[in-house]
């Protein structure tokens, strides 16, 4: 009977997400143009990626992408989420707000962004500019157009960190707080002794969610940058979608650099919860 | 080269015999119409082809789909109501999926692979589909490509069998617009004529007078850059689908370097070219919002800048070097082989690109004939038709090697990326403009060695 209940979820798990996986993985060991005729090449696919000149740099800038990203997002969640969980007053506006990009669309997202962050006519750089500043080249300078990725990665996920590390924060007993504040321990004490360990488990899953979101970052990044500038912003995705879906198309090498991220991915994430498990464990 | 001579020729010859053909035309239409009035046919059946009543029995209920972008609401506007003539007509539905051009061919490929092909598409870029267009001659006969402009046709026809496989539905031609607000402004007369170094110091006067963010900007895109490459004498492909840049190594490297020095300067928006990776984008706004004097695009442009220019604006001709005349493109409507009911799809395309239909897209969205009938009695625009003559005159200036590269249909993208991408490096400081033209070299004698595979 339970099997039954699961299985409408399940069949679409597999139908969409499963399904689609063992088939990736299966054409990553062919050449393929048109997706309907297919040539099989062994391991050729992923030997050509790791022979790519430009897939050194690609795994370059995902790296410090992931890394920035999820230190940042992980760090700030975590702030916001201290912050709200004290707020006295409009404590659902301020939730909102923080909310708010995590509900617009990516492509939205990149264009928004794109319009703040132009050099010449951007509100950001006429802000810098009034405050003598000058007008950095956030779109056209390799290492500030990184700057501006993570900056938006960060915005856009933020609001929805924030709000699981607030669930973890209210399922804290309020008697652990109050007794630690009665025998003298001060603001800063309380947090680094008290819910910062007590919040682990939660801080864990943003950390592995931030993980993943981090190596998945792409379209907001697509919008807002096209992978420039001069490919600084090109991660392991975009990589992905030229390879598959931008003439030359070559699909069996897209789903070896997928079967690759997924690897990646799945390596961090239990790393991730091994490494949390264990200090659960101490 | 022939073929794409004929192109330019019939333009230039069909201006001279165009009261002639006028003449020629009228009596047609005459004894058509009153063959119309005798059979009470619609207007679209009129040129020949005319559905049978077992066909009209089996279409009605039908529906196909149609895979569709818009350069200007002009476009999308009339194809709505070209579709809904169709529909009364044929009694079948046609299903309108109108797809941002940004994303358009990666969409289209990505459905052909999944198995979800439309029925037909408007396509700029045919050569990436010839193995899933349908044989068009198959229903709509052999002759049927004699309708169209002889070299128009050359993209559309299959390498192999010859057969055509899609219908030219309207020719481009690249060109400059000019603010004229800021030109008056700035004390700068319109021109009529002009080089290259006339048209960047015109811009960076015009700049100065009224203070805008730029002098110039033109379309991130080689197929634009290649205009310039053809006003100083250089090409990339000719006609025998061999590479020739090589010997025009000198020309190229100048036409290059002289764009990629205006968006160094910050003469031009290098936010909108480098800041956008490796995607196509246009300075479209930024010629909109009066940020910059001097637009580099084409003709398609027209219709939306007639709507939405809040300022007077003007298409002037391309400057002249070595050449003057524009750079030719075009869009082409096909059908798929996978269309359940082909002789439908096959319809839809002769319906979309017969006389009535194709002179009121071209009137309306501001679209170049491509019809021999069209083009031999002119179409006349109700509005804008100055600056239609300007790129009519342009396109009849055209040096026929431009049209070299559509010999290798299936190669002209991936040749005008390389290109594009190249600029960006240039820009960025990476390589120097003799760098970019030894790449662009190395990289078409390697395209054209996979046609020989």
């Amino acid at each position: 009977m339970p099997y039954l209940f699961v299985a409408p979820n399940m069949l679409i798990f597999l139908t969409f997400i499963i399904w689609p996986a063992i088939r990736g993985f299966q054409i990553s060991f062919f050449d393929s143009m048109d997706g309907r005729t297919f040539t099989p090449v062994g391991t050729g696919n992923y030997r050509a990626i790791f022979s790519d000149p430009t897939i050194a740099e690609v795994a370059k800038n995902t790296a410090i992408y992931v890394i920035f990203y999820v230190i940042i997002s992980t760090v700030l969640s975590i702030a916001f989420a201290l912050i709200i969980n004290e707020q006295q007053f409009a404590k659902g506006f301020f939730r909102a707000i923080l909310f708010l990009p995590v509900m617009l669309s990516p492509v939205v997202v990149g264009l928004i962004w794109n319009d703040v962050l132009d050099r010449k006519v951007g509100p950001l750089n006429s802000l810098l500019e009034a405050l003598g500043g000058g007008s950095p080249g956030w779109l056209v300078e390799p290492t500030l157009g990184m700057i501006a990725v993570i900056f938006v990665g960060v915005w856009v996920h933020l609001g929805f960190y924030s709000i699981i590390l607030l669930a973890g924060l209210q399922g804290i007993d309020r008697s652990l707080l109050e007794a630690a504040a009665m025998d003298g321990a001060t603001r800063l004490q309380i947090i680094r002794t008290i819910i910062l360990p007590l919040l682990k488990p939660t801080t864990l899953v943003i950390l592995i969610l931030a993980t993943i979101h981090g190596f998945q970052s792409f379209d907001f990044i697509y919008t807002l940058t096209g992978g420039g500038p001069f490919g600084a912003t090109t991660l392991i995705v975009q990589y992905i979608y030229d390879r598959a879906f931008q003439t030359p198309i070559q699909y069996g090498l897209g789903s070896a650099a997928g079967v690759i991220l997924f690897m990646i991915i799945f390596a961090f994430t239990a790393l991730n919860f091994l490494v949390g498990k264990k200090r659960q464990a101490i | 080269m022939s073929n794409r001579h004929d192109l330019l020729g019939e333009v230039t010859k069909s201006m001279k015999i165009k009261k002639l053909r006028s003449k020629i035309a009228i009596a047609a239409s005459l004894v058509l119409s009153a063959g119309l009035v005798a059979t009470g046919l619609p207007s679209a059946q009129a040129a020949g082809l005319q559905p049978t009543a077992k066909q009209l029995a089996e279409w009605k209920g039908k529906t196909i789909s149609y895979y569709f972008y818009n350069d200007s609401q002009a476009e999308l506007d009339t194809t709505k109501k070209q579709i809904a003539a169709f529909e009364k007509l044929t009694g079948a539905t046609v299903k309108l999926d109108v797809i941002p051009f940004t994303n358009y061919d990666p969409t289209l490929q990505a459905r052909l692979a999944a198995g979800n092909a439309p029925d037909v598409a408007r396509l700029n870029n045919p050569g990436l589909y010839i193995k899933d267009s349908l044989d068009l001659e198959k229903y709509l006969g052999r002759k049927y490509k004699n309708e169209f402009l002889k070299g128009s046709t050359l993209q559309v026809t299959h390498p192999t069998t010859k057969k055509l496989i899609g219908v030219p539905y309207d020719l481009t031609v690249n060109g400059p617009f000019i603010n004229v607000d800021m030109f008056k402004k700035a004390g700068v007369a319109v021109p009529t004529s002009w080089n290259w170094a006339e048209l960047i110091a015109a811009g960076k006067k015009v700049q100065k007078a009224t203070g805008s963010e730029y002098a110039f900007a033109i379309d991130k895109t080689g197929h634009r850059v290649s205009t310039v490459m053809s006003h100083f004498g250089a090409y990339m492909v000719d006609k025998n689908q061999r590479n020739v840049l090589p010997t025009s190594k000198f020309r190229a490297e100048k036409a290059v370097k002289m764009i990629t020095d205006l968006y160094i300067a910050d003469l031009a928006p290098r936010d909108l070219w480098i800041g956008t990776g490796t995607k196509y984008s246009s300075p479209t706004a930024i010629f909109l919002g009066q940020q910059t004097p001097i637009f580099f695009s084409g003709n398609w442009q027209v219709a939306s800048l007639a709507k939405d220019a809040k300022f007077d604006f003007a298409a002037v001709p391309n400057p002249k070097e070595l050449n003057g005349g524009g750079w030719p493109g075009g869009k082409f409507l096909t059908a798929f082989n996978t269309s359940k009911t082909p002789d439908l799809a096959a319809y839809f395309v002769y319906y979309l690109a017969d006389a009535p239909q194709m002179e009121q897209m071209d009137k309306d969205a501001f679209w170049l004939p491509v019809r021999v009938d069209l083009v031999a009695q002119g179409v006349k625009y109700a509005t804008r038709s100055s600056d239609m003559a300007v790129f009519q005159a342009d396109a009849a200036r055209t040096p026929a090697a431009a049209y070299g590269i559509q010999s290798v249909p299936t190669l002209t993208g991936l040749i005008y990326n390389n290109l594009r991408d190249l600029m960006t490096d240039i820009m960025g400081g990476k390589i120097t403009a003799k760098e970019a033209i030894a790449k662009q070299i190395a990289f078409i004698d390697t395209q054209l060695a996979t046609l020989k595979k």
